[in-house]
Order: structure tokens, then C-alpha cells, then sequence
């Protein structure tokens, strides 16, 4: 079967760095004494960091909020963009579609990272802030995506043959365009998670929301930029597992959605 | 489309006059242990055009494929496909624009192919022999005028245009052989005979063609020889006369008496008397701010069946899209029943109305749920526009499905799993749900194959038996399909140019537009 080997490649891609961020902290017992910058061995296995942290320490700390902060912050901005899209994309009143994606359009033209430089400047977010902050600059992106895809779903005759019936807006927008642009939105989700990832770093980096030495996989791959010839490790560990939780979530949305499509059978 | 392919022109010629230029043995295709083309024999001669015809999902087009070296993903072959002169074997499906690249102009496509057949001149020659292949290629594809072309994109081109420029690709490669897949299908009665022209010329130039078609009209008027296909066998072959008036296998006779037989429309339709049911007054629909279509007045009567017939583009299906409300954009007044008048927009109307009037779409594939058994989505018909509760509804859905020839098992399968014809028919059984006083039908026969249109019709003309009060309006490009009706209305850019009894229409035409149509379908 190759779609479930697809299947459990993405789960074992995926499951590294879940493991590793959710179940990371309890093994990671006390911080050692800090040692030189950027070296490797004496006892540290993946070597030390920036500041002379013992870097699989690092690792172990660093995921949970990674990945909390990114999966909440990609998971809000589709719960407001998702409504939006599908609204204006089902509504034949052009003034109801301008006045929901105009002003999104205003905060596209925005640069994300001086959105948030700007709010935190005056309101000091910490970690849940943070995660906000990254939804709103990332609604206006997924809208427009959720809006074009549901579009040409919305286009089809079925969606026709379904106003011909007098079905429920839920049924027509959720039941059918939702299932429909499934796909582009679970490619969409999985680029989306890689942006907020960076995103939270690049705050952490500039001090916002997450201190600029946290136990953060982002702000490792970060801040270790400058040691990368002398001690790789601290850069290319972190980064590679937020590169398998990427390409994992994309790998097992893929396959979940290629064994649906299979069931369906053939045409004939 | 074929990528192009080195093979000098000349190599095809030392094929001696005669021999074969493309043979198939003994095919056979499988895909899960299940025959899609079963022990097939297939000789091409060049400039003959063999046809191949059956129903849908007889493997004709598996076999025209096989002969470009195509099989479906996952199939076991065995035989033997020889293309004893070498070079590409051209192929024009059955949507042309699926296989011409959006982004490019006409002009790029051909000269792509033609650059690389040039190569081997001089530097100096090569652009000047270029664009003489082109210009050459388009002639020989019937378009004459073809440098006006070259600077358009395939979406301006017409669907016939386009078949035209994949032709134009093939020739432009060397093709000895062509397969033509449902070249005609869904195409109106005077595009079909130009695309008949259009293969004879291409045969006249000593190329083989296989025709891959289930319009026996095309069939008769284009092949030397016919091979009639049921279930992946061939059953029988010969030439096409030999075939048409003797056929000798059962199968090839059901199919040749299931083909409608024009007739002048024999029976008077019985007089419309009393209020009419539908009636539409000073009609002007428009796309943006162009008119397509204007009509002064229109009446339907209880039980009456009034067929729509135009060519493409004639601003028919934007008509029963009007009345439908599916097309907006239109001033003028539709009443149902003498009295209310219906919102332009579906929206707008209240479960009633909604119920009054329904629309079959031409693309029954495209008007289903691809995620939804279909027994369910027929159901929900008559939740909404009924207030049915749902295991009434589904006993429902299911007793219609099954009049409409659908059984239990075939009605809970996705809408992937039918066929054309068959999801057609569940989607009449969603439309009548609504208990519909009207109910519209959108070229739904359109794409099927002889045998399931006939059927299709059948259920269509018992459904009008059954529901007395029942009224249909029938949009058709088909004369064969109009003459069924009672009445016909014909549209031609817009304006309806003529209405009357079917039977009137059909034998005394009295527009011009009328009569070349009529002289289209029977030549």
C-alpha cells in the first residue's frame, strides 16, 4: 500500500519533534554549570550554545513552546480567516465581500514583523500576546487563500445544484466548499506553520514576547547563527526539527487526504 | 499532448502502399484483474478512417490510447501495439483545451514542433521553412486563415478552433496517424459537419484516422471501416455500409435501432389551452454589460414539453439559467401561475417557488457532492423544499431512484462510482423530489452515448406520462432530441428567431437559420 507507507512516513517525520517538545521537558532535569561558547564534547553530546548551555538540553526545553505558540497562532488565524474567505466567497453582494477583505488588504500592506514591533511597543505581549500578534498578521495571507479557493469551489455547479435544493449556508459553505478546497488548505496550513515559526523567532530575536536567550528552537537556530562554522549542532538540530515538523504535517495531511481520495474509488 | 519527437518526416514514407501504418494485436488491458480492452485486433490503413464505436466504458478509448503507448495507471497489458513506419502518433481529445497550454499563444505552441522538425537545415532556412510548416499545418487542419490565430491564446479560440490547433500540432509533427477522440461530441449539428470535413480532409492527405465515437451519424458519414466495441471485445467489424445494413451481431443491431431516426415530427402536439404555468415577458439577459439574449414573450403550459434548440453560444442554456434563477443579471418578468412573480435570483425565492421550478445541469458529474452517496444528496431535496423528515425522504429518493432505473446498491455509492447516464438520472430524481411544476433540462443528454441517451429519453417521456401536469423545457443542440417535444423555440445569437409545433418547425421551417440547421442534421 503506498499511501499507508506515505502515511507513516509523515507520522514518524512528525512524531520527532512532537515527542521531542511535548514530553522533551520532563527528561531534561537540571540546567548544568555553563561552559565555554560553542564547543563540542566534555559531556555535552550536541556541544554548547552561544551563551556555554549544553545545546540537547537546549533541544529538549526548546519545543514545547515553539510548538505551542505556532500551532495556536496558526490555528487562530484560520479561525478567523476561515469565515471571512468562505463568507465573501458565497456572497453575491460585492459591498459585504469589499467591506470584509478591504480592510485585510490595508493590514497586508502592513509588514508583518513592524505590525508587531508597533503593538508591542506599547502593550509588552508575553507568550499567549505573541501568539495573537502572529494570527493577525497572518489573517489577511489565509484569507485571500480560503476566499480564492473557496471561489472556484463555490463556482461549481454543485454549489448551484445545492442552492437549487434550498440547502442550509452551513451545509453549502461548510459541507461542501469547506470539504472541497481541503487540499489547497492543508498545503496553505503546513507553509503557514513554517512563516509563524520563523515569525515567533524573529520577535524572540528583536525581545518579543519570548526572551532573546529562551530555551526556544527558533530563537536557537537564531541566536547560535554566529558559532555556526565552529559548533553546527546548535543551529542544525533545532533547525531540523522544526523542518520535520513542517514537512511532517504537510507528509500526513497529504496522506490522510490521498486515502480519502482513494476510497472514493475510481471513476468509471 | 506528444512531446515532440526527432523522427525525420521522410521516415514514414519507405511504409509500402498497402501495408498497415499502425497495428494492434491481440490487446488486452486490465486493471485489477478486471478487462478494460479484451484480445483487440486493429489495423490502420492510411487514408482510411476507422471508426470505433460503443457505448461508454467499452474501451475505445483505452484502445486509441494504447496505440500512442498510453495505458491507465496501474494496468497490466498484453499484445502488441506496432507503428510499423515509426514516428507520433497524433491524438485529439476529446477536450481539446485540456491539452493546450493556457499561457502560451497558438503561434508558440506550433512553432515549438516546428523549430525542432527544422533543425537539421541551415542556420539561415530554418526560420523562413518554420513558419512555411506552420502556415502548412494549419491549412491542412482546415484552418485556412490560420495566421490571424497564431497571435491568440487557446481560451479565444472556439472549441472547434481548438480541436483544429491539436490537430494542426500533430500534423506539424509528422503524424501518419491520428486518433480522433469524440471529436463531435456536444458539438451542434453544423460544427459537426464541419469537423466531418475537417477529418475527411486530413484522410485525404494519406493519413489514418481512428475515430473513437459513439455519434453514429459522424461514424457513417466519415469510415471506410467500423469495429463495434461492448465490453472490451470487439463483437463485430467490416465496412461501415456492410455493417449498417447487415449487421450481424445483436449488440451492433440494438445499437444502430437505438439511434434516434430523424423524423419530421409526425405527431400534431396537442394545442396548450388554459393559463400557462411559466410565462416570460420582455426578457433581456446580459453577461456584464453585454446582452446576450433577448426575448419578447414565452408561455409554458401545464404538461407541455417545450424544447429550446440553438447552436452554441445561441444564449439557450442562459435562458433556462433566467428562468432558473441561476443567471441573475436579466430585466423582465417571469410569472409562474398567472400571478406571482418569481425573484430573478434563487435566493430570493421562497421554498415554493424554489420547489416550482428545477434545473437539471448538463454536467450531472459536476452537480454532485463528489464526497456525498448520492441516495442522500437526493433526499435532501425534499428535507428543504418539502419539510420531509429524513427517513421519509430517503424512502423517497430511493422509490424515485429506483422508477428512474436505479437500484439500492447503485443509489448508495459516490457519484463517482455511476456513470454518466446513471448519475443523470439520480440527478432527475433530485429535481423531481421538489415535486416540481417545471422542470428544466440543460443539455442533459448531451456527452452520452446512443443507447443511454435513448434510455435517458425514455425515462424523460415516462416521466411526462406519469406526472401529467408536469412541464419540461428542453435545451438542446440535438434536432433529434428537440423533436420529442411538442413545441420548439429556436434561438440563434440571442434572438429567438422562430417558435411553433414541433411538428411545424420541423417540416416547414420558415427561418433560414431553421432550415440550415435541419439540412445539417439530416445530410
Amino acid at each position: 500500500m503506498k499511501g499507508r507507507s506515505r502515511f507513516a512516513l509523515g507520522a514518524a517525520v512528525i512524531g520527532v519533534p512532537l515527542v521531542l517538545a511535548l514530553l522533551g521537558p520532563l527528561f531534561a532535569g537540571e540546567p548544568g554549570p555553563r561552559a565555554v561558547s560553542f564547543t563540542l564534547g566534555d559531556g555535552h553530546w550536541l556541544g554548547t550554545d552561544f551563551v556555554g548551555r549544553d545545546v540537547w538540553q537546549q533541544v529538549l526545553h526548546g519545543g514545547r513552546p515553539v510548538v505551542l505558540t505556532a500551532l495556536a497562532a496558526t490555528v487562530l488565524a484560520y479561525l478567523v480567516a476561515l469565515p471571512l474567505g468562505l463568507i465573501s466567497a458565497l456572497t453575491h453582494r460585492s459591498w459585504l465581500e469589499e467591506l470584509l477583505m478591504r480592510p485585510l488588504d490595508v493590514l497586508l500592506a502592513v509588514p508583518s514583523l513592524l505590525l508587531i514591533l508597533l503593538v508591542a511597543s506599547v502593550f509588552e505581549p508575553g507568550a499567549v500576546g505573541l501568539a495573537l500578534l502572529v494570527a493577525l498578521a497572518n489573517i489577511p495571507d489565509a484569507a485571500r487563500i480560503v476566499r480564492a479557493a473557496a471561489a472556484e469551489a463555490a463556482a461549481r455547479p454543485a454549489v448551484e445544484a445545492l442552492r437549487m435544493q434550498g440547502e442550509t449556508w452551513w451545509r453549502m459553505a461548510v459541507g461542501y466548499v469547506g470539504r472541497a478546497m481541503l487540499r489547497t488548505l492543508a498545503a496553505d496550513a503546513g507553509i503557514r506553520l513554517t512563516g509563524v515559526l520563523y515569525l515567533v523567532a524573529t520577535a524572540a530575536f528583536l525581545g518579543v514576547g519570548v526572551a532573546p536567550d529562551a530555551a526556544d528552537w527558533a530563537v536557537m537556530v537564531d541566536r547560535n547563527r554566529t558559532g555556526l562554522f565552529v559548533q553546527p549542532w546548535a543551529v542544525v538540530v533545532p533547525a531540523l526539527l522544526i523542518v520535520a515538523l513542517t514537512t511532517g504535517s504537510n507528509l500526513l495531511f497529504d496522506a490522510a487526504l490521498d486515502r480519502r481520495t482513494a476510497e472514493k474509488g475510481r471513476q468509471p | 499532448m506528444n512531446t515532440p519527437l526527432n523522427t525525420p518526416r521522410d521516415a514514414s514514407v519507405d511504409v509500402p502502399d498497402g501495408a498497415a501504418v499502425a497495428e494492434i494485436s491481440n490487446l488486452r488491458v486490465e486493471i485489477d484483474g478486471r478487462p478494460l480492452v479484451d484480445g483487440v485486433d486493429l489495423r490502420l490503413l492510411p487514408g482510411r478512417v476507422t471508426a470505433l464505436v460503443g457505448a461508454s466504458g467499452s474501451g475505445k478509448t483505452t484502445t486509441g490510447l494504447a496505440l500512442l503507448g498510453e495505458h491507465p495507471p496501474g494496468a497490466r497489458v498484453s499484445g502488441e501495439v506496432r507503428v510499423p513506419g515509426g514516428g507520433p502518433v497524433g491524438y485529439v481529445p476529446q477536450h481539446p483545451a485540456a491539452v493546450l497550454n493556457p499561457a502560451r499563444r497558438v503561434g508558440a505552441l506550433l512553432y515549438d514542433i516546428a523549430r525542432e522538425r527544422v533543425r537539421d537545415l541551415p542556420r539561415a532556412a530554418r526560420r523562413t521553412e518554420a513558419r512555411a510548416r506552420v502556415l502548412c499545418a494549419l491549412a491542412d487542419a482546415q484552418l485556412p486563415q490560420g495566421q490571424a490565430l497564431l497571435r491568440r491564446y487557446p481560451h479565444q479560440l472556439s472549441g472547434g478552433q481548438q480541436q483544429r490547433v491539436v490537430l494542426a500540432q500533430a500534423l506539424l509533427l509528422g503524424a501518419r496517424v491520428v486518433v480522433a477522440d469524440e471529436p463531435t461530441t456536444g458539438q451542434d449539428a453544423l460544427t459537426k459537419s464541419r469537423i466531418v470535413e475537417e477529418l475527411t480532409a486530413v484522410a485525404a492527405q494519406g493519413i489514418a484516422v481512428l475515430l473513437l465515437s459513439h455519434d453514429l451519424d459522424v461514424v457513417r458519414a466519415l469510415a471506410d471501416e467500423v469495429l463495434v466495441m461492448k465490453e472490451g471485445r470487439v463483437v463485430e467489424s467490416g465496412p461501415t455500409e456492410r455493417v449498417w445494413l447487415t449487421p450481424r451481431h445483436e449488440w451492433t443491431r440494438e445499437l444502430l435501432s437505438r439511434q434516434p431516426q430523424f423524423s419530421g415530427g409526425e405527431e400534431p402536439g396537442g394545442a396548450p389551452t388554459g393559463a400557462p404555468v411559466l410565462h416570460l415577458q420582455d426578457l433581456t439577459a446580459r453577461h456584464h454589460r453585454t446582452q446576450v439574449l433577448h426575448i419578447r414573450q414565452l408561455a409554458l403550459h401545464a404538461g407541455e414539453c417545450l424544447a429550446v434548440v440553438g447552436r452554441s453560444g445561441s444564449g439557450k442554456t442562459t435562458l433556462a439559467r433566467c428562468l432558473a434563477g441561476l443567471h441573475r443579471n436579466h430585466d423582465g418578468r417571469v410569472t409562474l401561475d398567472g400571478s406571482s412573480a418569481l425573484p430573478r435570483s434563487l435566493r430570493d425565492r421562497d421554498r415554493g417557488q424554489l420547489a416550482a421550478v428545477q434545473y437539471v445541469f448538463q454536467d450531472a458529474r459536476a452537480a454532485f457532492d463528489e464526497y456525498r452517496p448520492v441516495v442522500e444528496q437526493v433526499a435532501r431535496t425534499a428535507v428543504r423544499l418539502r419539510g420531509a423528515e429524513a427517513p421519509a425522504a430517503t424512502a423517497e429518493a430511493l422509490a424515485v431512484l429506483a422508477e428512474l432505473g436505479l437500484t439500492e446498491e447503485q443509489a448508495h455509492r459516490l457519484p463517482g462510482r455511476l456513470s454518466g447516464g446513471e448519475l443523470q438520472r439520480a440527478a432527475l430524481a433530485r429535481a423531481l423530489l421538489a415535486r416540481p411544476r417545471v422542470l428544466i433540462c440543460d443539455e442533459i443528454t448531451s456527452g452520452l452515448d446512443t443507447v443511454t441517451r435513448r434510455a435517458l429519453l425514455d425515462v424523460l417521456a415516462g416521466l411526462r406520462r406519469e406526472r401529467g401536469e408536469l412541464a419540461v423545457v428542453l435545451i438542446t443542440h440535438d434536432l433529434d432530441t428537440a423533436s420529442l417535444a411538442d413545441r420548439i423555440a429556436v434561438l440563434d445569437a440571442g434572438e429567438m428567431v422562430e417558435q411553433g409545433t414541433a411538428a411545424r418547425v420541423l417540416s416547414a421551417p420558415s427561418h433560414p437559420f431553421t432550415r440550415r440547421l435541419l439540412a445539417a442534421t439530416t445530410r
